[in-house]
Parts: structure tokens; C-alpha cells; sequence
């Protein structure tokens, strides 16, 4: 922001505000558009779990008495604990920015701490279950050896649940990457009441992450 | 944005209140999807208690509530292209001539009766590997 406070022909209100790009007028139009722009990048993470939720509603669809069997025959119990703990991970991130707009960091940091437990909670409860299917062989395609439940379309379900549960793993730890960044940057200060956008898309990312979940959860462990 | 929320006094309580009804919709889908068994009602009970989720979290944790409109056209927008791609989908594969769907599938059982004998079993290849199988025409 340095140089950009020293090129002519400035904006009189430049660099007054460290966080104000040089391209945008003013700090408000900076934040409206970093929000839209995270809100279209969600839309295509929506939009690539869609393309799964897909195959999965054909498949349901085409056999479903094999996934309403191998649903009820996957953890559930993991499943419904996994919804809880994503579901107050993000009140502990929503509390986080709620506290660095009322200005207290250190809580913040605290609550983004706690968010990163959840987040490895999450996934170690996620182990235990995939080890469980390994063991009992719920496996895609050639691979499936389940003696409860022997009916076609069974082996798709599997897949299907791998490639979706995989797929949202993969977005808890990215989702974990950034809430780290984050933490530390609001561990030495970087955000104020004034100025916390950064902090406010990583929790949207972390929603998203509980928002995809809220759907696998029942389509995938209850019905 | 960032300006004009300055001076508000917001409180924690909200973000409580949507968790706590999270939790209970959370239970209620845990209750009615796996303890009881609903039948047909079951798959649209659950979607409607996700559905509710997603807009406590949409809203509220996302603070969509407050924000400005066009951000909730952006989602809005991507929420209907889903609900499109799979029911337009969904039609596709429950209207499709039986022999189109996956092998298997319990449906399509108004197959005409010369189609529902059992195929040939394959044999699999006897003889050394590399050899054409016995029968095999040899090449000229």
C-alpha cells in the first residue's frame, strides 16, 4: 500500500487507510466487492458439490432400497456427532468476528482456536469411520465384500459416499488452512472493528464447509 | 459497510439462539430419520429439516440478513440451478426406456417377457496366455 500512496494524481483520501487498495474510491466499496466476490466463488463450490448430489439423487433413484440399506448401515452415530461438531464451529467462527467488531482480539483468537479443534475433531471422527468401512469391506465398486447388505446398487452407494464425504474433507482442511492464517494474522493485530473482511470470508468459507455437511448428513447416514 | 456497522452494539445472543435451534433440528432429523421409520415421508421430512439448517446458517452466521441484495441473488441464483440440475435429471433417468437404466435397478419391470431372459453366461478364456482361445478362425 506503501507505493500506492505514492503515485500522483491520488485519490485525497489515499493513504489515510493502510487497507485501501488504490483501485477502489473508497474502504466500503472495497469490502461490498471482496464480499461478492467470495459469495460467486462459493456459488461454484455449491455448484461442484451439485454435480455429485446428482449422481447421487440418479442413483438413489434407480435403487432405492440398496441406499436406504447401506445408509442405515454406515455410522450414523459418527455422523450425527460430526453434524454437531461442525455446526458449533461455525457459531465459534460466527462469535469470532462478532468479537473482533466489538474489538476484542483475544477472544476472537480464542474462538478461532476452539473453531480449528472442531475442525480436527471433525476429521479424526471421519478416520475412525473410514477405518470401520475399510474393516467391513462397504467399499466402491469390485472392492465391495459387505455381507449385511447384498443388493445391486449397493457398491455405488459406497462410492458415492466416498467421493462426497472425500471430496468435503478435502474442504475442512482447506477450510482449516485458512481459518490458521487467519488466526495468527488476528493473533498480531492485523484486524480492528474497522477492518475485519479477511476474517469475515474465511468464516463464509467455514459455513459453506457446515452448509455441504448439513446436506450429506441425512442423505448419506439417515435415509 | 464496515463503517456504517461502527457504533452498533451487536450482541452474542443471536448467533446462541441459531445455534441452539440447530442443535434441535439436528436431534429432530436424527430422531425421525434413524429411530423412526416414516416410509415415504421420510426423504422429504430430512430435506426440509436441511433445508431449514442451511437458511438459519445462510442467514444468520453468514449474516446475509444484513447485507446487500445482490449478494443474495448470487446465492439464490446457484440454490436454483441445483434444485434445476437434479430434478430435470431425476426426470430424465424416471422417465427412460428400461433397458437405458443402470443393470439392476428394481424399476422398469414392464419389460416384455422375451427380454427378461437371463443372458448367456460368459465363459471366461481357457488355453495358455497369449493364445487365441479354441475356436478362434486363424488369420489369414
Amino acid at each position: 500500500m506503501s507505493e500506492a500512496a505514492a503515485l500522483p494524481g491520488e485519490h485525497p483520501a489515499h493513504g489515510a487507510d493502510p487497507h485501501l487498495a488504490h483501485h477502489f474510491a473508497s474502504l466500503d466499496r472495497q469490502v461490498d466487492a471482496s464480499r461478492l466476490g467470495m459469495w460467486l466463488f462459493l456459488c461454484t463450490e455449491v455448484l461442484l458439490f451439485a454435480g455429485l448430489f446428482v449422481g447421487y439423487s440418479v442413483y438413489r433413484f434407480s435403487f432405492p432400497a440398496a441406499f436406504a440399506a447401506s445408509s442405515q448401515a454406515s455410522e450414523t452415530w459418527a455422523g450425527t456427532v460430526n453434524t454437531l461438531v461442525l455446526i458449533t464451529s461455525s457459531l465459534t467462527v460466527a462469535l469470532a468476528i462478532h468479537f473482533v467488531r466489538a474489538g476484542s482480539q483475544r477472544a476472537a483468537v480464542i474462538c478461532l482456536f476452539i473453531t480449528l479443534f472442531f475442525a480436527l475433531a471433525f476429521l479424526g471422527i471421519k478416520a475412525i469411520e473410514y477405518t470401520a468401512h475399510f474393516h467391513e469391506h462397504q467399499l466402491p465398486g469390485h472392492y465391495y465384500r459387505f455381507e449385511g447388505v447384498r443388493l445391486p446398487g449397493a457398491p455405488m452407494y459406497w462410492a458415492l459416499y466416498f467421493l462426497m464425504t472425500g471430496l468435503h474433507a478435502l474442504h475442512v482442511l482447506i477450510g482449516m488452512s485458512v481459518l490458521g492464517i487467519i488466526t495468527w494474522r488476528t493473533a498480531h493485530g492485523y484486524y480492528s472493528p474497522h477492518y475485519y473482511v479477511g476474517i469475515e470470508l474465511a468464516g463464509l468459507y467455514w459455513h459453506l464447509v457446515d452448509l455441504i455437511w448439513i446436506f450429506l448428513f441425512p442423505l448419506l447416514y439417515l435415509i | 459497510m464496515a463503517a456504517a456497522k461502527e457504533g452498533e452494539q451487536h450482541s452474542a445472543l443471536p448467533y446462541i439462539l441459531v445455534w441452539v435451534a440447530l442443535v434441535v433440528l439436528t436431534a429432530t432429523t436424527y430422531v425421525t430419520g434413524h429411530k423412526m421409520h416414516l416410509g415415504t415421508w421420510a426423504l422429504p421430512l430430512a430435506l426440509a429439516i436441511a433445508v431449514t439448517k442451511s437458511l438459519l446458517v445462510i442467514l444468520f452466521f453468514m449474516h446475509l440478513w444484513e447485507q446487500k441484495g445482490v449478494n443474495r441473488i448470487v446465492i439464490a441464483t446457484s440454490f436454483v440451478f441445483v434444485a434445476l440440475i437434479i430434478s430435470l435429471t431425476v426426470a430424465d433417468v424416471a422417465t427412460r426406456f428400461p433397458l437405458a437404466t443402470p443393470a439392476g435397478a428394481p424399476f422398469g419391470t414392464d419389460v416384455p417377457a422375451q427380454l427378461e431372459e437371463p443372458a448367456p453366461e460368459i465363459q471366461p478364456p481357457t488355453g495358455p496366455i497369449g493364445q487365441p482361445p479354441p475356436g478362434t478362425p486363424e488369420p489369414k
